[in-house]
């Protein structure tokens, strides 16, 4: 049967990867997470493989187990399981098993990458740019957004794609083998920085408090004291606070932001916080 | 400033469109659509007030500048931020007369968008809960081998969720939640400790945010001290974003070479060819980036 091989068109695989950008987790459960999204962008796939129609049911099994990660790098997924795909149907000893323990090995170290390389680092310089571009009221940062974050996601997901189907498992193995450590690591230090920057750059705690001497002079002033050792000091300790809550402690989220506003109304009532208000 | 059945009714369809697991695909709904910034430039085209719009929608991507849903646990919800938040926040500032470029309107815009994006996060777990029986077909045609009809079940049948969990509840909030809010107005004064409460929290809550990233990105102590270095880059030195990014692909690219160079003298040279061509790739992504 060397002589009948099976080749995906190129139709076909812009289908399914279209699938993919599209509809990845628009049918999204705690149960079964991206499961459907993965199912509908391998049909096209498994129907171009296996014309037989028990074939296909048969055959899309494979792609029925949980399956879960960062949408934007996971395509590289897909497009390895395309590719797999069609070893299986050329018969090179690849059955479903195979495909779904690369499947589930590579869920995991691929969504914690996108998550700190795209949510955490890629996302925030785009947005921290725009939100410059934007201050005065003036919809341009949020057009660059649009503009340069939709071209990005598209073509890089469409490369990831690609790229995927064309080296099959090596695609990945830059991604988690010892170069994807070094990488991970070393995007962790621009993600780090980053935020710091951001945090700086857009978030004031100030204090007001302020003591003053008999004769209504002042002779602290906090916010000042604090600038002159370490500018931006509140800012820090509250975030540093609200991540310590949060990893050390394991408190959710939702309860930081409730602890937030109690010390907000206690800062407020003894006069550390005011933000001035009038009309 | 009030907010009409119509306009209500085409923040609803938006809330479909980006909510996490959203209508319109990740990239385009959920990290476009509904980013507050992007919300902002179009609540503020639905209701007739783009700068105000724009303004609540920067002081709410404050907040969520960093938002990472490890694992579909989400903190807040975006259609919830975007398009029930900012518009009662855009009715909120302009009822009470604030200039909407000045600190206060932005605290009162951070506050509000919180709380919403907050209590929003429900609607993400009754789509998804709803989305259950939708799979549960599914799993009856992979059965009866009708596999045509998988389309549907990923791309049909979740719009009924969103129009139970999505739409109606972002028309229904709008709508009235406007006229709430201006009725708040004359309820709460502005220099009560409500309010003031209120504004402090603003301030404050887009710490919540960056530590929900550092939780990704710090283990221990000493991974502190990168978030230090940029703070103190934009903070002490007033570096701009783009300016500390740049200093960071130095640190990077040193990083990178260390550990590298520790991985070839743990015996596996083989690796190299491959590690250079994909670091000078990564360099040549980050500079798309920017």
């Amino acid at each position: 049967m060397a002589e009948n091989q099976k080749k995906i068109s190129k139709n076909t695989l812009n289908k399914s990867f279209n699938l993919w950008f599209w509809g990845a987790l628009t049918c999204f459960s705690q149960e079964h997470m991206q499961t459907f999204g993965y199912l509908s962008s391998m049909l096209p796939i498994i129907k171009e493989l296996y014309p037989d129609k028990k074939d296909q049911q048969e055959k899309i099994h494979a792609y029925t187990a949980f399956f879960n990660t960062n949408p934007m790098l996971g395509s590289v997924i897909i497009g390895t399981t395309a590719s797999m795909e069609e070893a299986r149907a050329n018969g090179k000893g690849i059955d479903g098993e195979t495909i779904n323990d690369m499947r589930a090995g590579l869920m995991g170290p691929i969504a914690g990458i996108g998550d700190s390389l795209i949510d955490g680092t890629l996302i925030p310089i785009l947005l921290g740019l725009a939100l410059g571009m934007s201050q005065n009221g003036s919809p341009v940062g949020a057009i660059f957004y649009i503009i340069v974050w939709d071209l990005i996601a598209y073509f890089g997901q469409r490369f990831l794609y690609f790229r995927g189907y064309r080296l099959g498992d090596k695609a990945v193995s830059i991604l988690v083998g010892k170069q994807g450590k070094a990488i991970r690591h070393a995007i962790s230090i621009v993600g780090g920085m980053v935020v710091g920057g951001v945090l700086a750059t857009w978030v004031n705690v100030t204090t007001s408090l302020q003591l003053k001497d008999s004769t209504g002079k002042v002779f602290l002033n906090l916010q000042k004291q604090l600038d002159s050792i370490y500018p931006g000091l509140l800012t820090v300790i509250v975030t540093v606070l609200c991540w310590w809550l949060m990893a050390k402690k394991h408190v959710s989220a939702i309860w930081t932001m409730i602890i937030l506003i109690f010390v907000a109304l206690l800062g407020v009532l003894v006069g550390f916080f005011n933000p001035g208000l009038k009309y | 400033m009030t907010i009409s059945w119509l306009q209500a009714c085409v923040l609803g369809l938006l809330a479909c469109l980006c909510s996490n697991s959203c209508m319109a695909g990740q990239a385009v709904g959920n990290y476009t659509i509904g980013r507050p910034l992007v919300g902002g430039l179009i609540c503020g085209l639905i209701l007739g007030n783009v700068p105000l719009g724009i303004a609540c929608g920067v002081a709410t991507q404050l907040v969520y500048i960093a938002l990472v849903t490890p694992g579909g646990t989400v903190a807040a919800d975006v259609r919830a931020i975007s398009y029930i938040g900012i518009p009662l926040a855009m009715v909120a500032i302009s009822s009470r007369g604030l200039n909407p470029f000045s600190s206060d309107a932005a605290n009162m815009a951070k506050s509000l968008g919180t709380l919403v994006g907050t209590i929003g996060s429900v609607l993400f777990y009754a789509v998804a809960f709803l989305n259950l029986v939708w799979q549960a077909f599914g799993w009856k045609d992979i059965e009866k081998n009708k596999l045509n009809r998988l389309y549907g079940v990923n791309f049909g049948w979740p719009w009924l969720s969103h129009l139970c969990f999505s739409f109606l509840p972002t028309v229904l909030m709008t709508h009235y939640g406007a006229q709430a809010v201006t009725a708040l107005r004359n309820a709460l004064p502005m220099d009560g400790i409500p309010m003031k409460t209120l504004f402090t929290v603003g301030a404050m809550l887009p710490c919540v945010g960056i530590a929900i990233l550092l939780r990704q990105i710090v283990n221990t102590s000493i991974d502190f001290i990168p978030f230090l270095v940029g703070f103190t880059l934009a903070a002490s030195l007033h570096l701009n974003l783009v300016s500390v990014t740049v200093v960071s692909l130095l640190f990077a690219m040193i990083f990178y070479e260390i550990e590298m160079f520790g991985a070839k003298n743990g015996g596996n040279g083989g690796n190299a060819a491959t590690a250079a061509a994909s670091s000078s790739d990564d360099d040549d992504d980050e500079e798309e980036d920017i």
